[in-house]
Order: structure tokens, then sequence, then C-alpha cells
């Protein structure tokens, strides 16, 4: 330990008896590969130990520039999570609201002018069409591996799932 | 008032000549063509620092096709404090991989835009932990690497015999058709650069805990190597709820990977061959 801490430089060994405080006494260098390395790997969480050492984590969302599947992806998620609520929503007013109650706040809106019940319609509509074609989707993925999933097919996949939700969405918020 | 004689003249403008009429021997002064480029820094030595981005001229007269060029010239002439990995820079050896633009590739294998009316923005690998400037720390990768026992595992074959030392040896040829070895193309072919696991929005947020798609291709690899007879152990060892299945075929992997590989497919051939074992 001793010949460690002269081996560093002075402006580094602040950074050094902190980083020895933080681990109890205990100083290993970061990246060495060996049975025991192993052993202690699975002991101690990575992203714990690195917080430790002060480094920051390079920018991620707010610099990279996300592929079309990508944005399909996150759009099923969000699409997923709207329609939690929303059942959720249904399922609470007819608790409180006894049986039928969702239905005719549905009815309500539906009666109103196009101005309000033509968006309400497109936004109970989007997620679930979406959603379930991104479902489909992934189903088809699962089992075509080979067939659909590269370059040419995914982003053509995330083109069709965009625009066969949005086309039948407008339509079922017209009809 | 200056005069400047003939040999003079070539003699600045030789500095910045990359084309030449070669029949009269005359050198042609092209015009600077400078394009700026916005680099992530950051110094462990210095205390409570934010990381920063720097911002260098390049004249792109003088300077070689690739980002790699653009950064080693800008450390070569104008910050040698810059630090970034390289080695092969044929695009081999995966050391240089960043983020360019917004996508994770290989310095030495991405072509600088030519539009100098727009800056290039180079960042570390996305959510790594920066060791200094664009060198992130890849030793969770590494680890998650080992973890997958990647070499031939055939004590269960033909060529194993007990040794002296208690230890199975392997003996002899293992015999593979041209199917089975034609399994493994656009697999073995990984460099390990990383730029495909850390385009992973997935591998962001569970970096402890799911592999990624880099080390579950490799995983996949001795899965389907013939030669390999631990194959259901190996299944198993990914059977946990994070390991693998983190995995939402976001497919950001196989759109960066600079080798032009596949690992989002394997990664779905990974998990039908799970069902298949359950």
């Amino acid at each position: 330990m001793m010949s460690l801490k002269t081996a560093i430089s002075p402006k580094l060994q602040p950074f050094l008896q902190r980083a020895i405080q933080n681990h109890g006494g205990l100083v290993r260098p970061m990246t060495v590969i060996s049975k025991s390395s192993a052993e202690e790997y699975k002991k101690q969480n990575y992203t714990e130990r690195m917080n430790r050492t002060g480094r920051p984590v390079s920018p991620h969302v707010q610099i990279y520039s996300m592929p079309i599947g990508a944005l399909s992806s996150i759009t099923t998620r969000v699409t997923g999570i709207l329609l939690s609520f929303g059942a959720l929503g249904v399922g609470g007013i007819d608790l409180i609201g006894g049986s039928g109650s969702a239905l005719s706040v549905m009815e309500a809106i539906g009666d109103t002018s196009f101005f309000i019940s033509g968006p309400a319609k497109l936004a109970v509509a989007f997620p679930i069409v979406y959603h379930s074609f991104g479902g489909l989707r992934h189903f088809v993925w699962d089992q075509f591996p080979d067939k659909f999933l590269d370059n040419d097919m995914v982003p053509k996949a995330s083109q069709a799932l965009f625009g066969s939700a949005t086309v039948i969405s407008l339509g079922l918020m017209f009809a | 008032m200056i005069s400047t004689t003939a040999s003079s003249f070539s003699r600045i403008a030789s500095k910045r000549i990359i084309g030449s009429t070669s029949s009269n021997h005359t050198a042609t002064l092209l015009a600077e063509r400078i394009k700026y480029f916005k680099v992530y820094r950051w110094d462990p030595e210095i205390e409570n620092q934010k990381p920063y981005l720097s911002t260098y001229p390049v004249d792109l007269n003088d300077c070689g096709p690739m980002v790699l060029d653009a950064l080693i010239k800008i450390k070569n002439e104008q910050d040698p404090g810059l630090t970034f990995r390289r080695s092969c820079r044929e695009g081999i050896c995966g050391s240089c991989a960043m983020n360019i633009q917004g996508s994770n590739t290989l310095a030495c294998l991405a072509y600088i835009d030519d539009d100098t009316s727009k800056a290039t923005k180079i960042y570390p690998l996305p959510h790594m932990y920066v060791l200094k400037d664009l060198v992130p720390d890849m030793g969770n990768f590494y680890e998650q690497y080992r973890s997958i026992e990647p070499w031939l595992q055939a004590e269960g074959s033909e060529r194993a015999e007990p040794g002296a030392d208690g230890n199975t040896k392997l003996q002899g040829e293992f015999l593979q058709t041209k199917q089975d070895r034609a399994k493994l193309d656009g697999m073995y072919e990984c460099i390990l650069c990383a730029c495909c696991s850390t385009s992973c929005p997935s591998y962001w947020w569970n970096a402890d805990k799911y592999l990624g798609p880099a080390v579950l291709m490799q995983a996949y690899r001795w899965i389907e190597d013939s030669r390999d007879t631990a194959t259901t152990a190996r299944l198993e060892n990914l059977n946990d709820a994070f390991k693998l299945y983190r995995c939402h075929t976001i497919m950001n992997c196989t759109k960066v990977c600079p080798k032009h590989l596949n690992p989002g497919k394997a990664i779905a051939q990974i998990k039908k061959r799970m069902t298949a074992l359950h």
C-alpha cells in the first residue's frame, strides 16, 4: 500500500485517499482480469463502485440520434403506459359511479361537438391501435427473426407501423 | 514593400497543397476549408469540473478523410491534452469507438462530413463512466464478456480424455461441416468495440445486470458452435430476468455495428432457443 501511495503523483494523492476511505481501506486496480476478480465482480455492484469515484457518465439521450426503429419502440412503450392509465380510469369510474358509468361518460363526450369528441376519440384510438400493431410486430419479430430483423426491414416495419396506426386512428376518429 | 520571389512563394504554398498541376510543376494554393469539431472534454485531475465541449477548427484540405485523422491532427497541432483511444486506424481493433454526430462508430471508419457550415459533434460512447475526454471505462463490458465463458467447452465430446492430472484433455481434431461452420459467420467477426451495447437504451438503464448485444451475440456464437458441448449450461446461464430478457428488440445495435453484424437477430434466436429448452 505504501508503494502505491508514493507511486502516485502528489496531485492525485487526495483522490487516492478518498478512494481508500470509500473502500474501507482496501484499494484494487479497476480492471484486473483474474480468477478472483470474477468473484469480486459478483459481490460488488459496478454502478455503486463507479459512482463513488466521482466520474461523470457520458451523455446518452441528450446526444444520441435515435433511428426510426428506436422511436417506434419507445412509442409502443408510451402508448402502453397511456393504456394502463386509461384502463385504470375506466375501472375507477365504474367503481365509483356504478356499473356502466364509464360508458355513459364516453357517450356524453361523443355527443359533444366534433372539436371535442374528435380529438378525444383520436386520443383513445391511437394508443389502442398503435400498441396492438406494435405487439403484433413483436410477435412477428420473435417468430421470424431471420426474415425481419435487419437494417432494411426494421425501418420499413417502423414506417408501416406509424403509418397504418395513424391512418386507422384517423379513420376511427371520423367514424 | 514586401516582394515574394517565386521560390519563397512555393515554400509557403507547399504547406497547403493537396493538388498541383503536374504538367508545368507549378504549385496551386487551395483555399482553406475549415470544419469545426466540437469534442467532449473532461479532466479527472481538475477538481469540481463539469464536462464541456471544446471547439477545434480543422482545415479539411490538410487532413485525412476520417474523423480519427482530424482527432490526431488536433492532438498534434492544437491540443496535445485531447485524449482518445486508437490503434489500428483501419476498423479492426475497435479502440476508437465513440459517438460521432449522434451515432456510435469507429472514428477511423467515419468519413468527415464535408459540409463546413455544420460542426461535427464527438462524444464518448453513451452512458459509460468517463475516465478522461473520449475514453470510457470498459471494465464492466469486459467482465460481462468474461462471464459467458467465451472459450470452447467440449468436455462432453468424443475428443475428451481424462488426463494425468485429473483434468479432461481434448485430443485430436474437431471435425466440422461447412454448414456448421457457416453458422458462426456474422458472429465470430465481432471486434468487441462496444458500439452496439452502448447504443442500446436498455443497456444504458441496466448496464449492471443486462449483458448487452455484444456479449449476448458472443454467447450465441458459442451456443451455435457445433464443437461445443456445454450448450444447455450456456443457455441456462442466461435464464434470469435481466441477462437476456432486458432486450426489447429496439434494434439500435444492428443499426450501429461498424462491422455490419447483426446482434439483434442473434439475441432473438437465443430467445427462441430458450423457449425450446423450457
